[in-house]
């Protein structure tokens, strides 16, 4: 089975040369590609002069479109699973064996979910957390344990499905929408690391119009957007 | 305001709630961009249900006609939905123009490879 990492990398130079080292040097069974989402710091250059293999988007997509490249590249590529890959070394490469199997085995989606076998604490985020949780179960019937987890690896007919779509975005609510799609879901549980440079995206302002955003989007697709076909079951 | 007026915003919002769903429905508009849509007409539907709200802040600013309070929210959510869509449009046509030179630089490499 061949498995796409796709690494979206925006001003990620003070991460990317560690996260995609490691990748190469102790995963080489994988296969990877860098999206370089227009960043205005020196991550192409980085990437050009180790010789990694990198998309540079020449403006800026935000990470929904650098994820799309990467699902575009997948498919043209042949691949029979791709999965979503932090290029600030928060996702840890030594599960993405686990997931690919659940692919093999017949699953559409594998969330690389930090709660499977262990709790959720009482902070803020877990909170918005299991808000999204309870959405989700409220429009599918399913329940998701981590549905935040940005890592997620995607079978081969639901690349072709988010290649296509500008309206999927690699957020909770499109996971909401494939389970209703028909998609088979499982979560495998992994320890996630914290940012060891850089900045993290999430302020409090942010995360409110985060959470908004979220849950008005999975109740309106939920209830209103018309199911579409997986097509075929790969075998 | 008139019963009359306050069908009309409820009539006003319905059709854009299903405008808005239909689109979603097909895939040809985006949820989050359709957010600022819904919250507006949500907003149309309180203040014809409850019309307190608006002779409340209607009282609060000296407007005698309620009526205007209802066209002077409309107009300021309007004005801003403008605001934003007009820094969108700017954004989007630096990015276009990136774009296009990008390829075509990219276009004159390639040909004089050849």
């Amino acid at each position: 089975m061949k498995v796409l990492i796709i690494i979206p990398a925006f001003n990620e130079e003070a991460n990317i040369v560690r996260v995609t080292d490691h990748l190469i040097s102790d995963y080489p069974q994988f296969d990877y590609v860098i999206v370089n989402d227009g960043s205005s710091d020196h991550t192409a250059e980085i990437c050009r002069e180790h010789g990694y293999r990198m998309i540079d988007h020449p403006v800026n997509l935000g990470l929904a479109g650098a994820v799309r490249t990467g699902m575009k590249y997948a498919l043209e590529n042949g691949y029979d699973a791709a999965i979503q890959f932090d290029g600030d070394g928060q996702h840890r490469p030594e599960y993405i064996g686990a997931m690919a199997e659940k692919i093999a085995e017949g699953y559409d989606v594998v969330i690389g979910s930090r709660f499977v076998t262990e709790k959720k604490d009482g902070s803020l985020r877990m909170v918005g957390s299991r808000m999204i949780e309870s959405f989700i179960r409220l429009t599918t019937g399913k329940k998701i344990n981590d549905p935040t987890s940005g890592m997620r690896m995607y079978s081969r007919r639901i690349i072709k499905m988010l290649a296509a779509d500008a309206s999927l975005t690699p957020e909770p609510d499109t996971v909401a929408y494939l389970i209703r799609c028909g998609a088979k879901i499982c979560e495998v549980q992994v320890h996630m690391d914290e940012r060891i440079a850089g900045e993290s995206y999430l302020n409090l302002r942010r995360a409110v119009q985060y959470m908004a955003t979220v849950c008005i989007s999975i109740l309106l697709g939920g209830w209103f957007r018309d199911i579409k076909s997986l097509g075929e079951e790969a075998q | 305001m008139t019963p009359a007026f306050r069908i009309l915003l409820i009539l006003a919002a319905v059709l854009s709630f299903m405008f808005m769903i239909s689109n979603i429905r097909r895939s040809r508009l985006r949820i989050s961009d359709s957010i600022f849509w819904f919250l507006f007409a949500a907003l149309l539907i309180l203040l014809a249900v409850f019309p307190q709200i608006a002779y409340f802040f209607g009282g609060l600013l000296g407007i005698i006609s309620t009526v205007n309070l209802v066209f002077l929210v409309i107009i300021a959510l309007l004005l801003f939905r403008v605001f934003t869509l007009t820094l969108r449009v700017s954004e989007l046509d630096g990015k276009i123009e990136e774009l296009a030179q990008t390829i075509a630089l990219k276009n004159m490499k390639d040909n004089e490879k050849e």
